[in-house]
């Protein structure tokens, strides 16, 4: 099911498969996390090989980690101090980047994904998730998760893109059932479809966020596979 | 402990006071010590030295004036201006050639009412020190100056009952005062105190009675039924209905909890009856919500109570709070549920279920604006 779910979002632009295995690399300073990480990678089906860097950020830049195609960044090494700034350096240097974070507040999800990373994810969620956000990321696709879905409804800034209200109603549902076969058979649509409105409210925030390779990339792709037009890009701010 | 009532009330009796101090010692100054010195002018033999005293006097009472205007004490300036008190009596003293505490002693009569003047709101102690060392400025000119006559003893005793007792017995009276003040705000206190015990404890005889009122309609019957033995606690019904009172009934305890948010409180007690049966909660909340009154939030939380109390391994609840809507969504393999009808008009409840998993939305979109919403916090 979940894989199902995020081969549209990934494979919307015409299926590219990535042919030899994805690689990630890890950077959380709870060791627990990292294993359990890397047992979700090991499990899943082709398998994704993962680079324990620890809380070391050096690791990311260099030997194997800075050869994988995706970093799982945890937001927060130093307790209470967030690290955007880190974050906004791995986006401008081409990395992609899937925030995996204990907070599950608004604010930050919005500006994770405002700085570029292409997928923001709270720690309550696991390998449902996880799995195909970085599958997702491996080629340069978002993966909008249930939290994140709910802070886009729940976004009340000043600036924040224009949802049509089926967009709303496909992302409250989304929040709410935490499964697209749930929601699609709800609103009696199909998981394509559920797929297509995720996506459309996610470039909108790309659009709306700071310039950056993910953000063109993103945007440029859900011109050409016709998601969303450019004036309905043009118009999406308040 | 002294708060605020007892401060104002204190405050009012010590201004009052002071005016009415500042009055009596500039009458007693510029009315007869002033003529006193202007007429005995001619017998002095240094007039400019008790011209000075005086002017020095007077300009203590002026900044005591000043004070009472702008409603501040002495602070820092108290001490140096009883030393410029005791200072101006001494120099008319030991200035006057013999005449200390005869009618031309214009000063000892006077001075005593400006320093009491300058420490009416110290302790009683204070008073008395500085009483005291007036007292003794003049016995010292007396003695050690003036070599002290059997007579001018005698007229100065006869004087220090005057110079002495009035602004004593003063002092008392405003402790008398301060006390009094104390112990009627102390009263009003009391008074309060008791009037909110007896409001509270209305207050909570009527929850009680409220709250035993709702449990009478489910939960009583439940418990008769199996307490005459006509419901038997095997059969897997009795379970689900007894499993979702005791939900309720945590729900309705949670109630009357005064926290930030009413709705998110009420729901993780819901959420913590399906924990301790092993099932897997996922609760997320997000966005604003309004403050809602308790039969909106019983509607909004009633599904989302029986899935959890009814859930087999997982369930997931969200809330999600806009300015004109509030959802309370929860998805659970808890089987066929059967919800009573909202009471109130504004609440929608959609039912949507597949194989074993129930999804339930509860939603309330008021008619009317509703008050500003409160921050919402994600849940723990």
């Amino acid at each position: 099911m979940a894989a199902d779910e995020t081969d549209f979002e990934a494979g919307a632009a015409g299926g590219r498969r990535m042919s030899a295995g994805i690689s990630a690399v890890i950077i959380d300073d709870h060791a627990a996390i990292a294993a359990g990480v890397r047992y979700w990678c090991e499990q899943a089906d082709p398998p994704i090989t993962l680079v324990d860097a620890g809380s070391r950020l050096a690791d990311v830049w260099t030997g194997p980690g800075a050869a994988a195609d995706v970093v799982i960044f945890d937001l927060e090494l130093v307790p209470g101090k967030p690290e955007f700034g880190e974050l906004r350096r791995l986006v401008d240097s081409g990395r992609r980047v899937v925030v995996y974070s204990q907070h599950a507040d608004n604010f930050t999800a919005i500006k994770c994904v405002d700085l570029g990373a292409l997928a923001y994810l709270t720690k309550r969620e696991g390998p449902e998730h996880l799995v195909p956000a970085i599958r997702a990321a491996a080629t340069g696709r978002p993966y909008t998760a249930p939290s994140l879905s709910g802070a886009f409804i729940a976004d009340d800034a000043p600036g924040r893109p224009r949802l049509s209200p089926r967009e709303a109603e496909v992302l409250r549902a989304w929040f709410a059932a935490s499964s697209k076969d749930l929601v699609a058979a709800k609103l009696n649509i199909t998981v394509k479809t559920v797929d297509t409105h995720i996506t459309r409210v996610r470039v909108k925030y790309a659009n709306a966020g700071r310039s950056a390779s993910t953000k063109s990339e993103l945007v440029s792709r859900a011109l050409d596979d016709g998601l969303i037009t450019l004036a309905e890009l043009n118009q999406t701010s308040l | 402990m002294p708060d605020d009532l007892e401060r104002q009330a204190q405050g009012q009796l010590r201004r009052g006071l002071r005016i009415a101090m500042l009055l009596v010692t500039a009458a007693i100054l510029f009315g007869l010590s002033l003529s006193n010195v202007i007429r005995k002018l001619d017998t002095f033999t240094a007039p400019a030295a008790q011209l000075a005293a005086f002017a020095a006097l007077a300009a203590v009472l002026t900044g005591e004036a000043v004070l009472v205007v702008l409603g501040r004490p002495w602070g820092a300036l108290r001490r140096p201006a009883v030393a410029v008190v005791l200072g101006a009596s001494a120099l008319s003293y030991t200035t006057l050639d013999g005449h200390t505490a005869t009618t031309t002693d214009w000063a000892f009569g006077a001075a005593n009412w400006v320093g009491v003047v300058v420490l009416l709101d110290r302790p009683l102690r204070s008073l008395v020190a500085f009483l005291v060392a007036h007292e003794l400025t003049a016995l010292a000119d007396l003695v050690l100056i003036e070599g002290a006559s059997q007579s001018a003893l005698a007229r100065f005793a006869t004087g220090s009952v005057t110079v002495i007792g009035f602004p004593l017995c003063l002092s008392v009276v405003t402790v008398v005062l301060g006390r009094i003040g104390a112990a009627a705000a102390a009263a009003t206190r009391e008074l309060e105190r008791v009037r909110t015990e007896e409001a509270v404890a209305t207050e909570a005889h009527r929850r009680r009675t409220r709250r035993f009122a709702e449990l009478s309609g489910t939960t009583v019957p439940l418990l008769e039924g199996l307490a005459d033995g006509s419901l038997a606690p095997d059969d897997v019904e009795v379970q689900r209905r007894s499993a979702i009172e005791a939900a309720r009934m945590r729900r309705l305890f949670a109630e009357t909890d005064s926290v930030v948010d009413p709705l998110l409180h009420e729901l993780r007690h819901c959420a913590d009856v399906a924990d301790r049966k092993g099932v897997e909660v996922e609760l997320d909340a997000r966005g604003r919500l309004p403050a809602l009154p308790v039969p909106v939030r019983r509607d909004l939380t009633e599904a989302a109570l029986t899935a959890l109390a009814t859930a087999e391994s997982w369930a997931r609840v969200t809330v999600v709070g806009e300015p004109e809507l509030v959802s309370v969504s929860v998805v659970a393999d808890c089987g066929e549920v059967d919800l009573p009808r909202p009471a109130t008009p504004e609440v929608r409840v959609e039912m949507f279920g597949t194989d074993a998993t129930v999804w339930m939305e509860v939603r309330w979109q008021p008619t009317r604006r509703t008050s500003k919403p409160a921050p919402l916090v994600a849940a723990g």
